[in-house]
């Protein structure tokens, strides 16, 4: 799972890229308002947080940009501005969850997760796929109970396998949505995560569809 | 009369003047006119008579006996015909042991009849005219004119002294008087009352830019419009710019007063996000005591933002008048922010149909920040539903929000709508918001009702002022 951060001011900045990455996502950062636009525009993110108040472009008309251009991942927005007819205003240009500064860091993962969850037709926050069970909310996958032991890129590699259960994940898809835009890329490391994966599931469950890519499925 | 409303209306002050000026030049009119008339035909009368007795006198001869007789018969026809009220009458005045006797009617006028007039005693001098008021033939009043004359050449040579007398009946002369009086203050009275009306019309059409001005003044009071708008006379337009320059500068003030307040939250709370995130995450997180202080003092500086910024929100709120904002927009779309920052909960919010031309008297901000306010509240607390109700008696708009939650204990509704007066006693995260609302509903005029909800929760009605 792949965020981008949208935010000026350099500390915050920081904090967030750590904190969110410490969840297990792979994190981008914009500090201004044209950077954001481009890299929303061009990359493939699950999900953004973006600031408002922005240099050079400011964060609704980046917003209003995506959704014209067809971007449809979902966007947090997260400001200082915390009267309702600035809530309104962000919702209607294609937002869809606001948060206000101050935040906790919890709860700011919490409706991330959330937002994911939802983009992908998901309700609950737990994802199932047979005897796998995926829990957004603590980044834990169990099989039948038992907890499995991932390191972060194989957590994100099954997480994202998991929102899009059942559908054909091409490897490309995998690369672009795990690791970060400055993050040397291998198409290679995919294929280690995935076999190392398979050794830690139940058989059968990653299932390698010739020529196009995984499909993790319960149907055998 | 009744000076407070004197000083009260100009409509008043400017009849009450034009009325008095009327009045008094009517009746000095009246009086002036009529009393040159009253002269003019006095004077004439009296020349009429005093002709009638030169002509006597011209005319006046003695026969061989000593008798008077006329030459030749006056000209005027009406001496000779009877009663017909004009007279003349030759009286002989004897000078009796230094006494006059008078014998009355020596010589009459034809239309005298059988009648004499007896007119007043007294010695005239030679040539000298008296004029007299004496009852004549059928009781009517006359004027009369006498004269004496001595004729020393009689034919037994005794000097013998006449009186003569003309008199004409007084109605010749008041008559015209009466008929003109008649008639002049019928006249006056006409034009009295056609300036009456002339200056009624002239109040009422001078001071109709008033009467459309106070409308205009209405409808920015009433939100109708936001400046003051139509056709005014060039003495009062100055007046409407500066007012229309007041009412722009005043929203200018409001909207510039509200940017630096959220500028300035803005500038606080990012800092106040790092600081808060520093202490309690990443690397350099740590459980101190340190830590523990900047958390708390965070959450009381954020809550302190809040309430000041929302202060000075209610502060510059509501002294810009006609501003009027529909209810719709606004419902629709804090009910679309509600179902997504909501979403994870899955809550029916339910917004019953009200009419389009539902609209609040105020500012779009003020009725967003306190119908967020209270859906937020609503969706917090509920179950599942939320429902929204609206309804307008024409002066009141009554927004009114239920929810399925736990609801709130009767003897806590107070303290959760007062609580933020004292801000700095405030928990965190709780009820500002109502506070607020009920700060800004008071400032409109309007209030804010906590009561038990027919959906099991708790309901609030927010009374607000509508607009037309």
């Amino acid at each position: 799972m792949r965020i981008l951060i949208v935010e000026d001011e350099p500390t915050l900045r920081a904090q967030l890229a750590e904190g969110i990455g410490a969840a297990g996502y792979a994190v981008d950062v914009a500090e201004n308002g044209t950077d954001a636009h481009y890299m929303g525009d061009t990359e493939p993110y699950d999900a953004v947080i973006l600031d408002l108040g922005l240099p050079q472009m400011d964060g609704i008309t980046v917003l209003r940009k995506w959704r014209t251009a067809g971007r449809s991942m979902p966007v947090l927005i997260l400001t200082a501005r915390d009267g309702w007819h600035e809530k309104v205003a962000g919702i209607d240009a294609g937002a869809d969850d606001y948060l206000t500064k101050p935040f906790h860091m919890e709860e700011l993962l919490a409706r991330l997760r959330a937002l994911i969850r939802r983009a992908g037709g998901h309700a609950s926050s737990e994802i199932v796929c047979g005897p796998l069970t995926l829990d957004t909310r603590n980044s834990r996958a169990t099989v039948a109970g038992q907890a499995l032991t991932l390191t972060s890129h194989e957590y994100r590699v099954l997480a994202y396998l998991m929102h899009h259960r059942d559908e054909v994940v091409s490897r490309s898809d995998l690369v672009e949505h795990i690791y970060a835009q400055d993050f040397d890329r291998d198409s290679n490391t995919v294929e280690v995560f995935i076999a190392r994966l398979r050794k830690k599931l139940p058989p059968g469950l990653i299932e390698t569809v010739r020529g196009l890519g995984y499909r993790l499925t319960a149907q055998q | 009369m009744n000076f407070s409303g004197l000083h009260g209306s100009l409509r008043i002050r400017l009849l009450a003047g034009t009325l008095f000026w009327i009045a008094t030049s009517i009746l000095v009119a009246g009086w002036g006119l009529g009393s040159l008339f009253r002269q003019h035909v006095a004077t004439q009368f009296h020349t009429e008579l005093t002709s009638h007795l030169d002509q006597l006198t011209a005319q006046f001869t003695l026969d061989e006996q000593g008798r008077p007789q006329l030459a030749l018969p006056l000209s005027d026809p009406r001496l000779s015909r009877p009663y017909s009220g004009c007279y003349w009458q030759i009286d002989l005045v004897s000078d009796i042991g230094g006494s006059d006797s008078v014998i009355a009617g020596q010589l009459r006028s034809r239309s005298l009849w059988d009648h004499v007039l007896v007119a007043p005693s007294g010695m005239l001098a030679d040539g000298e005219i008296h004029q007299h008021r004496i009852l004549g033939p059928e009781g009517k009043m006359l004027g009369m004119v006498e004269r004496s004359v001595r004729i020393d050449d009689t034919p037994d040579g005794k000097p013998r002294t006449f009186r003569l007398i003309a008199a004409a009946d007084e109605n010749f002369m008041l008559e015209p008087i009466a008929r003109f009086s008649g008639n002049l203050w019928l006249a006056l009275g006409l034009l009295a009352t056609g300036l009456i009306l002339a200056a009624l019309v002239q109040v009422f059409v001078g001071l109709a830019p008033l009467r459309t001005l106070r409308t205009a003044l209405g409808k920015v009071r009433s939100g109708e419009t936001q400046r003051l708008e139509g056709v005014f006379p060039g003495e009062v337009t100055p007046l409407i710019d500066e007012f229309n320059t007041v009412l722009a500068q005043n929203a200018e003030v409001v909207e510039r007063a509200r940017t630096h307040a959220g500028n300035l939250a803005h500038a606080l709370k990012t800092p106040l996000s790092v600081l808060a995130n520093a202490a309690t995450s990443g690397k350099d997180a740590d459980h101190s005591e340190l830590a523990r202080l900047v958390v708390d003092q965070v959450a009381i500086a954020q809550r302190q933002v809040d309430y000041h910024l929302a202060r000075a929100q209610v502060a510059a709120t509501s002294r810009v008048p006609g501003v009027k904002t529909p209810l719709q927009p606004v419902v629709e779309g804090l009910a679309r922010v509600m179902r997504r920052i909501h979403a994870e909960r899955q809550l029916e919010l339910i917004v019953h149909p009200f009419p389009e031309s539902l609209s609040f008297r105020g500012e779009a901000q003020d009725l967003q920040e306190m119908l967020g306010n209270l859906l937020d509240n609503a969706c917090k607390w509920a179950k599942r539903n939320i429902e929204l109700n609206a309804c307008s008696n024409g002066t009141t708009l009554t927004v009114t929000i239920d929810d399925d939650g736990s609801g709130l204990a009767v003897e806590k509704r107070d303290a959760v709508i007062l609580r933020g007066i004292r801000a700095d006693e405030q928990v965190a995260g709780s009820g500002l918001g109502l506070a607020i609302v009920d700060d800004l509903a008071r400032l409109y005029g309007g209030q804010l009702e906590l009561v038990d909800s027919p959906l099991g929760g708790l309901r609030v009605v927010l009374t607000l002022p509508a607009s037309q």
